[in-house]
C-alpha cells in the first residue's frame, strides 16, 4: 500500500530550477532511501512534503489523498512525523514532557499532569527500548537518545510515515546499529520510513527502494535496491560528465610549496593529514559530505585548534590562530559553501562586500574609509569578473546567486590572496555561471595563486583540479592524478573511498 | 516538581537552583549591615523594606515573564503608570468604587500588554522595538489624561491597604506579592502556558514543531505581564496615596536586575521565581543599607549596575560550562 506519493513535483527559485517533475513513492511497511549529493534537490523535496514550501508543479498524496500542509504542525497532525538533523528538543524539559509537549493540557490554564505524562511517555519509550526515566531532563541524555526521543514523539502522534534526515550523521556505529534495529521492527508495524543518508552503507543495510535525485531531476525513482549495486547508486549520484573536459591538463609549476601541512591534526577531528599546495596549482579535496572536507578548510583557517603536525605557509612554519590572521599575514582566503551565511552581508551593498577584506589595508592613517578609495581597487576585479549588477551600490540579496557567487570570490582577489580555498563553488548556480567560475579558478591559477578546491560535484572536480586527494573520515584516502579522463579519474576516486566502506 | 532522575549529590543539585546563590547573599546581606547598624532589623525598618520588596517583586515577576519567552518589554512601567493614574483618576473624578476600578485597572493592563503582543506575534517584529513604541504610546496616554498632575482622590480603604500591616511589621503589601509569586511559579511549573513560555523561550523552534502555537504563547505571555504591571501600579498608588503621573518611570533597571540577579537567562527559557525574588532583596537591602549609612544615592546605581555584570558573568560561566559537559557527552 502506498503511504507517501510525490508525484512531478517542480519547484523553482529564482536563477534555479531546485526540483523538475520529481516523483517518489514510499509503500507502507518500506524503509525508502532519498539520496543525492548536496545541492540536488533532497532537501527542496523534504521542505515540500512537510509543507514549508508550495511546489510550482506537482502534487503530494498520503494514503491516496492529496496533502498540502500549511505548516510543520498540520504535517504532525495528519500523521507525517518528520526527525531533522538538527535536534529539536527543549533540553531543560524532561524527556516525557518533551515527547508530549503539544499534549501538556486541554487549555491554556490547564495543570499539567506530570503522573499522566511521563506515564504515557514511558509506553513509547519501551516501543523503542529506550531503558530511561521519561523524568530524566532532556540534557543528561546522550545524542543518539535524543534522536530516539524524538522518533519517539513522532511516534506518539501516531505517524505513519515517518521522514528521517541523516539520522546517523552524529551517531556511533553502536548506536546506529539500535537505531536500525527498531526502524526494522516499525517497517514490520507498517509505519513508512523515508531515510535521507549520505552513508552507502547504511543504505544498502536496511533500505528496501532507494529514489534519486541529481540536479533537481530523478535519476531513479522508487527502485527496488536488491537489483542496485553499489556502484549503480554511486554512478547515479554524480552522474556522468554531462560535457567532454575540453581543458588539457596543466603542467605543474616546479616551485616549492605556498601551504604544507605535514601530519596535521585538528581539534575537530582531523588525524595525519598531509598535504601541499603550490602557487598555480589547483589541488581538489574530494569526499562525501561529512568526510571533513570544509572543517579542514575552516581549521586551516585557525577556527579549529591545532593539535599536532606542522603548517608551512611559504616554507616557513606558522600557527595561525585567526582568520584575520590567515588573511592578512599569510594571504589565505575562504570561499565558504554557505554563501549566504558566511560568504556575504547580503543586506549591504556590492561594495561593502567586495571591499571588506580590504578596509584595515585601505584605511588611512585616522581609520577613515572613502568609497572611492575602496571602489578604486575593487572596480577592475568585479569588472574581471564580468558582474552583472546595476551599481556598485546595489543591495548584494538582490543579485542572482551566480553574481552573488562572483563578489564572494572578487573580495579575496581584490585582498590579493597568495591561497584560495574554494568550497562547492556552484552550490545553487547556474550551468553557464559554473563553466565560467571555472575558467575563473584556472586564470587564477595562471596568475600563480595557490588553489583548494573542495566539491562534491565530480565533473566539476575533474574538469577544474590539477590533481585530487580523497579523504574520507577526517583523513586523506589517497591521491589521483587528473589526467581529464573522466571515466578512470573516478573510478580511482570512488576506488579510495569504497576501500574504506569494505574494511 | 516533577524530579529528574538524577545522579548528582544532593549539595551539587541544591547549587543547581537559582535561589541559593542570591539567597546566600540576602541572607548575608541582612545579618553583615544589622551587625554595623543594628537599626537595619527595627520594626519600622523591616516594614519599610518588606513595603518596596512586595512592589518589586512584581514588577519584575512582570518582566520575567518576559524574559521567559526569551524578549523583553521595555514598556512594563508605561503600563503600570497608565494602570495607576486610570485607578486612581476614575475613582477620584467618577466615584468609582474600589473593586471596579481595581477590575478596570487590571483590564487595563492585560489589553495593554496583549495589545503588544499581538503585534509582536503577528509582524515577528523584535519586541525590543514594539515595546519601546508601547513605552512611548502608553506614556504619552498618561501625560495627556493627568497632564502631569496627580490625581489626589484615593479611597482611605485603598490607601490603608498600602500604608497598614497586617500585624507588627508585615505590611498589607506583601499579600499581593505572596499571591502573584505563588501563581507564577505554579504557572512556570505547572500549568500548560507556562512550560509553552519556557520551551518557547528554549527552543523556539523546537516548540513551534511540537505543536505549540507560537502567536498564542507570545500574547499571553504578554498579556500575564500587563496584568502583573496593573497590580504593581494598583500597589504603588495604595502606598503612595495618590495616583501620580510618575508611577513606572523607574521600574525598567530593576525589572530586568532582579530577574537577571536571581539567575533568569535573557536568551529565555530559564527562570527562577524564587532567585528572582532573592534578586529583589538584595536590591532592596543595598539601596536602603546605603541610605543608611548616609551614602550618596547616585552610589546605588552604580552598585547595582556592577551587581547586574555580577550576575551575567555568573550566568554565562554556567552555560560554558553545561555547553562543556555537552560537548564531552557527545563525543564532538
Amino acid at each position: 500500500m502506498t503511504a507517501l506519493q510525490v508525484s512531478k513535483v517542480s519547484k523553482s527559485f529564482p536563477g534555479v530550477k531546485a526540483l523538475n517533475n520529481v516523483s517518489m513513492t514510499i509503500a507502507a511497511g518500506s524503509v525508502h532511501a532519498l539520496l543525492g549529493e548536496n545541492g540536488a534537490g533532497k532537501s527542496t523535496l523534504i521542505k515540500i512534503i512537510t509543507g514549508i514550501y508550495p511546489p510550482d508543479s506537482g502534487s503530494v498524496m498520503m494514503n491516496g489523498k492529496p496533502v498540502r500542509f500549511a505548516n510543520l504542525r498540520q504535517a504532525a497532525a495528519g500523521g507525517l512525523g518528520v526527525v531533522h538533523q538538527e535536534r529539536n528538543l527543549v533540553t531543560r524539559f524532561s524527556v516525557g514532557e518533551n515527547i508530549m509537549l503539544d499534549r501538556l493540557g486541554a487549555s491554556a490554564l490547564s495543570r499539567v499532569d506530570y503522573a499522566a505524562i511521563h506515564r504515557e511517555a514511558e509506553t513509547w519509550l519501551k516501543l523503542l527500548d529506550l531503558e530511561v526515566d521519561p523524568r530524566t531532563i532532556v540534557s543528561r541524555l546522550s545524542v543518539a537518545q535524543m534522536q530516539l526521543v524524538e522518533i519517539g514523539k513522532a511516534l506518539s502522534l501516531h505517524s505513519r510515515v515517518l521522514l528521517l534526515d541523516e539520522p546517523t550523521a552524529s551517531l556511533t556505529p553502536n548506536e546506529s546499529t539500535v537505531l536500525f534495529r527498531i526502524l526494522r521492527r516499525l517497517r514490520n508495524d507498517g509505519v513508512a520510513i523515508g531515510f535521507v543518508s549520505h552513508k552507502l552503507e547504511e543504505v544498502f543495510d536496511i533500505c528496501d527502494r532507494v529514489t534519486v535525485l541529481r540536479d533537481g531531476v530523478n535519476a531513479c525513482d522508487s527502485a527496488d535496491l536488491t537489483t542496485l549495486s553499489r556502484a549503480d547508486v554511486v554512478q547515479m549520484m554524480i552522474g556522468r560528465a554531462e560535457r567532454i573536459t575540453k581543458r588539457a591538463p596543466r603542467a605543474q609549476p616546479d616551485v616549492p610549496p605556498y601551504l604544507q601541512l605535514t601530519g596535521y591534526a585538528s581539534g575537530a577531528g582531523h588525524r595525519d593529514i598531509s598535504l601541499s599546495v603550490r602557487p598555480g596549482e589547483i589541488v581538489g579535496l574530494y569526499g562525501l559530505v561529512g568526510a571533513g572536507r570544509s572543517e579542514l578548510a575552516r581549521a586551516i583557517l585557525g577556527l579549529s585548534r591545532q593539535l599536532g603536525g606542522e603548517v608551512k605557509v611559504a616554507g616557513k612554519p606558522v600557527h595561525i590562530t585567526s582568520v584575520a590572521q590567515a588573511l592578512h599575514q599569510h594571504g589565505i582566503g575562504y570561499v565558504s559553501e554557505d554563501r549566504k551565511q558566511e560568504g556575504l552581508i547580503l543586506l549591504h551593498s556590492v561594495l561593502a562586500n567586495s571591499g571588506i577584506t580590504l578596509w584595515s589595508k585601505l584605511a588611512n592613517r585616522m581609520g577613515f574609509l572613502r568609497d572611492s578609495t575602496v571602489n578604486a581597487k575593487v572596480a577592475p576585479v568585479l569588472q574581471r569578473l564580468e558582474l552583472k549588477t546595476p551599481s556598485v551600490y546595489q543591495t548584494i540579496g538582490n543579485l542572482s546567486g551566480g553574481n552573488q557567487q562572483k563578489v564572494s570570490v572578487a573580495k579575496w582577489i581584490a585582498a590579493g590572496v597568495k591561497l584560495l580555498i574554494i568550497d562547492e563553488p556552484s552550490v545553487g548556480i547556474d550551468i553557464k555561471t559554473k563553466a565560467y567560475l571555472h575558467d575563473l579558478i584556472h586564470e587564477l591559477a595562471e596568475q600563480g595563486t595557490a588553489v583548494l578546491l573542495i566539491t562534491s560535484d565530480m565533473p566539476e572536480m575533474v574538469d577544474v583540479a590539477d590533481r585530487i586527494l580523497v579523504m574520507d573520515g577526517y583523513r586523506i584516502k589517497g591521491e589521483v592524478e587528473n589526467d581529464r579522463n573522466y571515466d578512470a579519474v573516478s573510478k580511482a576516486i570512488m576506488g579510495f573511498i569504497h576501500n574504506h566502506a569494505a574494511a | 516538581m516533577a524530579a529528574p532522575a538524577n545522579t548528582d549529590s544532593r549539595l551539587t543539585r541544591a547549587f543547581d537552583n537559582d535561589w541559593i546563590g542570591p539567597g546566600i547573599v540576602s541572607f548575608a546581606g541582612v545579618i553583615g549591615i544589622s551587625l554595623m547598624q543594628p537599626a537595619f532589623l527595627s520594626p519600622f525598618n523591616i516594614f519599610v523594606l518588606l513595603s518596596a520588596i512586595s512592589v518589586n517583586m512584581v514588577i519584575a515577576l512582570g518582566q520575567l515573564v518576559i524574559i521567559g519567552i526569551g524578549q523583553m518589554n521595555l514598556a512594563l512601567g508605561s503600563i503600570g503608570g497608565l494602570v495607576a493614574i486610570s485607578f486612581a483618576g476614575v475613582m477620584e473624578r467618577f466615584g468609582v468604587p474600589v473593586p471596579l476600578a481595581l477590575g478596570l485597572a487590571l483590564g487595563i493592563g492585560v489589553l495593554a500588554g496583549m495589545a503588544g503582543g499581538y503585534i509582536i506575534a503577528r509582524t515577528a517584529i523584535s519586541a525590543f522595538i514594539i515595546t519601546l513604541a508601547g513605552l512611548q504610546i502608553f506614556k504619552g496616554i498618561n501625560l495627556g489624561i493627568t497632564e502631569a498632575q496627580p490625581f489626589y482622590g484615593v479611597p482611605d480603604s485603598v490607601k490603608a491597604f498600602g500604608t497598614g500591616s497586617v500585624m507588627g511589621p508585615l505590611p498589607w503589601l506583601v499579600l499581593p506579592m505572596v499571591i502573584c509569586s505563588f501563581g507564577m511559579w505554579y504557572l512556570f511549573n505547572r500549568m500548560r502556558i507556562g512550560r509553552h513560555i519556557l520551551a518557547m523561550g528554549s527552543n523556539p523552534h523546537a516548540a513551534e514543531m511540537s505543536g505549540i502555537d507560537p502567536r498564542a504563547t507570545i500574547i499571553w505571555a504578554h498579556a500575564l505581564s500587563g496584568l502583573l504591571a496593573a497590580v504593581a501600579g494598583v500597589m504603588l498608588v495604595a502606598k503612595l496615596q495618590i495616583g501620580h503621573p510618575s508611577i513606572g518611570d523607574d521600574w525598567l533597571i530593576s525589572s530586568f536586575a532582579a530577574p537577571v540577579i536571581g539567575g533568569a537567562v535573557l536568551s529565555g527559557g530559564r527562570v527562577s521565581v524564587g532567585g528572582t525574588f532573592f534578586g529583589v532583596v538584595i536590591i532592596a537591602i543595598i539601596t536602603q543599607g546605603l541610605v543608611m549609612f548616609n551614602i550618596d544615592p547616585f552610589v546605588v546605581q552604580i552598585v547595582l549596575g556592577v551587581l547586574i555584570l555580577w550576575a551575567v558573568a555568573i550566568n554565562r560561566l554556567r552555560e560554558v560550562r553545561v555547553a562543556r559537559l555537552q560537548a564531552r557527552g557527545t563525543g564532538a
